[in-house]
């Protein structure tokens, strides 16, 4: 064969190695973000199963067994001789390696801690009792344990002694089920009228407030003012207080029922019906019944707010922050970043100056983005946003309206950051239209001007929307400059709501990156918040890819309709 | 096929109509007066002298380089889009000055149309390519613009081909439809000059023929300049035609003269093929 007598310099004249290298280095990177993806993706989705609850004895040696009802989380191998170190009692024969398991035990306010590490080795007696039910609460986590009994009014209405499906466990539990699904639909109409009715009524007690001190400042309150002012008032507070009394009367509704649960050491605890999101028994559920639990779950992530220093709940004003922010940044960076690049390539005379400026703005986008933070707090905030605060929004000083980190400054921060990208490619779009279509325009007695708007610019605007994609991408993922700029933990509303002027960009807001943040890194829970901080990290990646499949469209769209005149 | 013969009968027709020309008989549609251009250092045009006759065709004739795409684009002052060129010397359109400061060049432009040597279709539909002109003056009633495309595409006998699509891109068609298409959007502001600038190099014998018919047709209505690198193509369709070598007129006359019995013997060398 011609092929074997081949040396190796021929084969590297042959050009195949930069082949392979090429080809190894593509290869490399795919492997590398399909593994990130695949990793956040399966760490963060299993979060929402709902796993076996198995029960078993722990006995250490020379400690007193105890019984556990808990769910696997992880498994690792550890030596024996690490574990003794760490302070454990272990047989001086024991094996080398043992497998040590991450359970979720739950029960935070009966034992104190919901997680903890077993060595398998030492559980016994493991089974997965088919009434052992696992609940989601409002406060202090999951609860694992066995229903012995649900009051009304602290009146038994169904009890059972069993721990296992008798007859009388099962209609206990039916019962109990009633009783959320009541508590739930009462907590729902709680949070709608504390939420929406009382927000409301605060939100125009507080524009009163407002008014009343600019006719103060402005020397207007006249007594008939203030008479108007004080009946609007009155109003309200008529109307508050038939909030309230409704409120009242559903507090006592939803905190009729409660539950007698009976934890793993044998005590029996009383409890609420109203603090529990979802109870469900995942040792008796089919493969349907948890994959429907579990789609559940996800859209409970995406849908709700979070709770419990959110480590609990779901990310929904996250998301709702992190894509206005995105949207309201790119409508503020697309129009200056487009006339920024058509100033700076159709008029401006291409002399040392434009050369400085076009240098220095495609420096800009090197500049670190914590830089861009701390300018926004700076320029934006305390220079422009007070300046904003004394001239327009007096009467609510000395809080700030717009002298604060709000979802506008943060938007403008992020333009800023993003507009050289969107100049540098709008620049190079429009370099590329052909001159002879300029020409074409001109010739037909169009102004520079109209010839730009009518055509160079539809034909750039592919480009500019690949400058846009390009600014999305780094705008979403942003969260240094932010956490200067506007975001928080926990934004106590929306920045769009029913109130008047429905956007509030003066509102602090959440984002789904700072979330990971806070959730990784400033959760009081480690083990609670670990799965959150994968599953939001994949939303985030999942909310980015959205942005972008979008505008990637349009901009497909675009292309597709001003396909270049190359020929 | 056969649109080749006829086209061949309609040269020839042409060809007879050009007995008989003297230019001191034409009316003066532009005056170029000492012209000279220069790009940067070099002059490109060293002083050209002559009239473009209304209502005929007047080609320019000679070798790559020599300055005749440049003074035709002098007509409409498209060499402003040039930073470094610079102009002396006037050329009159009707005796205004086109060079003269406060020449609105928009409105120059809108009466001296251009054609371009590669078609330059907007990505828009025909339609509104055709449309594109009158939108810009600012022409929005639906029933002139209808009608002033449709006469524009018949002008520039287009719209046979395009009627039933009118409202596709313009980037779907032929070469030779799309420089035909540029010919009608040019013709629908209702320019009195225009200027063709190679319009025909880029295409093929059929679609040039078609081109070179359409130029015989319009003469009726518009003065036309026209640049080609084709002698044939110069003597098939232009009424008169000016040889220009580095940057000088070298002979301006009646193209059967021309062509027949140059006055020059530079103009001789170069249309019997010695140089160029």
């Amino acid at each position: 064969m011609k092929m074997q007598k081949k040396s190796v310099s021929e084969w590297v004249k042959s050009g195949d190695p930069w082949v392979w290298l090429n080809a190894g280095a593509v290869a490399i990177s795919v492997i590398m973000v399909v593994g990130l993806l695949l990793l956040i993706a399966v760490r963060g989705l299993g979060h929402f199963w709902p796993a076996d609850v198995m029960q078993a004895t722990y006995s250490l040696p020379g400690e007193k067994s105890y019984t556990i009802a808990a769910e696997r989380v992880e498994s690792v191998e550890v030596t024996s001789a690490q574990l003794r170190e760490a302070g454990v009692q272990l047989p001086a024969d024991d094996d080398e390696f043992l497998q040590r398991t991450l359970l979720k035990m739950g029960n935070r306010d009966v034992y104190g801690a919901d997680f903890g590490w077993v060595l398998d080795k030492y559980l016994s007696d493991i089974q997965t009792p088919e009434m052992l039910f696992a609940a989601e609460r409002h406060e202090w986590g999951n609860l694992y344990g066995y229903l012995m009994a649900v009051k009304e009014d602290g009146q038994l209405v169904s009890e059972t002694s069993d721990v296992t499906a008798t007859a009388s466990a099962l209609a206990t539990w039916v019962m109990f089920e009633k009783s959320i699904e009541r508590a739930t639909a009462i907590h729902d109409d709680i949070k709608d009228i504390e939420k929406y009715d009382i927000g409301k009524i605060n939100h125009a007690l507080e524009r009163i407030r407002l008014k009343q001190r600019r006719y103060e400042l402005n020397g207007e309150l006249t007594p008939a003012v203030e008479a108007d002012l004080a009946a609007e008032r009155a109003q309200y507070d008529e109307e508050y207080k038939g909030l309230q009394a409704n409120l009242a009367a559903l507090y006592q509704q939803i905190n009729r029922d409660s539950f007698v649960v009976r934890v793993m050491d044998g005590t029996e605890h009383e409890m609420p019906v109203s603090k529990i999101v979802h109870a469900f028994r995942p040792n008796a559920m089919s493969v349907m019944d948890k994959l429907g639990f579990y789609f559940v779950k996800v859209w409970d992530f995406l849908s709700d707010e979070p709770r419990e220093a959110n480590t609990e709940g779901g990310v929904f004003p996250a998301i709702f922050g992190t894509v206005m922010m995105v949207l309201l940044m790119t409508v503020l960076v697309t129009p200056f970043g487009v006339v920024a690049a058509i100033y700076l390539r159709e008029y401006a005379p291409q002399g040392i100056v434009t050369r400085v400026i076009r240098i220095a703005v495609n420096n800009l986008a090197g500049v670190p983005s914590i830089v861009y933070g701390v300018f926004g707090l700076g320029f934006f905030i305390y220079f422009l946003g007070s300046g904003i605060d004394q001239a327009f929004f007096p009467e609510a000083l000395p809080s700030p309206t717009f002298g604060t980190g709000g979802l506008m400054w943060a938007s403008v921060t992020l333009a800023l950051l993003t507009v050289p990208v969107v100049i540098v490619a709008t620049e190079e779009g429009l370099s590329r239209i052909p001159r002879n279509v300029r020409e074409g325009s001109l010739a037909l007695g169009a102004t520079k001007a109209e010839t730009l708007w009518r055509v160079v610019l539809p034909m750039a605007s592919p480009a500019i929307m690949t400058g846009v994609i390009l600014a999305v991408a780094r705008a979403a993922g942003e969260v240094a400059p932010l956490m200067l700029v506007g975001v928080v933990k926990l934004a106590p509303s929306l920045p769009l709501d029913g109130n008047y002027p429905f956007i509030h960009l003066d509102q602090k807001f959440m984002h789904l990156g700072f979330h990971i943040y806070d959730v990784g890194f400033q959760s009081p829970n480690v083990e609670a918040a670990r799965p959150l901080v994968y599953a939001t990290a994949l939303l985030l990646v999942i909310v980015i890819a959205l942005l972008n499949l979008s505008a990637v469209t349009i901009r497909n769209h675009l292309r597709e309709k001003y396909k270049s005149l190359e020929m | 096929m056969s649109n080749v013969k006829t086209h061949s009968i309609d040269i020839s027709a042409m060809q007879r109509d050009q007995q008989a020309l003297s230019i001191e008989n034409e009316k003066v549609c532009l005056s170029v007066k000492d012209l000279h251009l220069y790009y940067g250092e070099k002059e490109a045009l060293k002083g050209v002298n002559m009239i473009i006759p209304e209502k005929k065709v007047t080609a320019f004739i000679g070798p790559s380089g020599c300055g005749k795409s440049t003074l035709l684009r002098c007509f409409n002052r498209m060499n402003d889009l040039v930073d470094s060129c610079r102009i002396t010397g006037e050329i009159n359109l009707h005796d205004n000055n086109i060079y003269s400061k406060g020449t609105d060049v928009a409105e120059l432009r809108r009466r001296v149309g251009m054609v371009f040597q590669k078609p330059n279709p907007f990505p828009k539909s025909i339609y509104e390519n055709v449309a594109y002109g009158l939108r810009i003056q600012g022409i929005n009633k639906k029933r002139l613009l209808d009608e002033t495309v449709e006469w524009a595409l018949r002008s520039a006998a287009l719209w046979d081909e395009v009627k039933d699509r009118l409202h596709e891109s313009a980037l779907g068609m032929s070469g030779g439809q799309q420089q035909r298409l540029v010919i009608a959007r040019t013709v629908a502001v209702k320019p009195e000059v225009l200027l063709l600038d190679e319009p025909a190099s880029a295409l093929d014998p059929i679609s040039t023929l078609k081109i070179e018919e359409l130029i015989h047709e319009l003469k009726n209505e518009f003065t036309i300049a026209i640049v080609t690198h084709n002698m044939q193509q110069a003597a098939r369709v232009s009424d008169y035609t000016a040889f220009m070598y580095m940057g000088d007129l070298v002979e301006f006359g009646d193209t059967n003269t021309l062509f027949t019995n140059p006055g020059k013997q530079q103009t001789e060398d170069y249309i019997t093929g010695r140089y160029g």
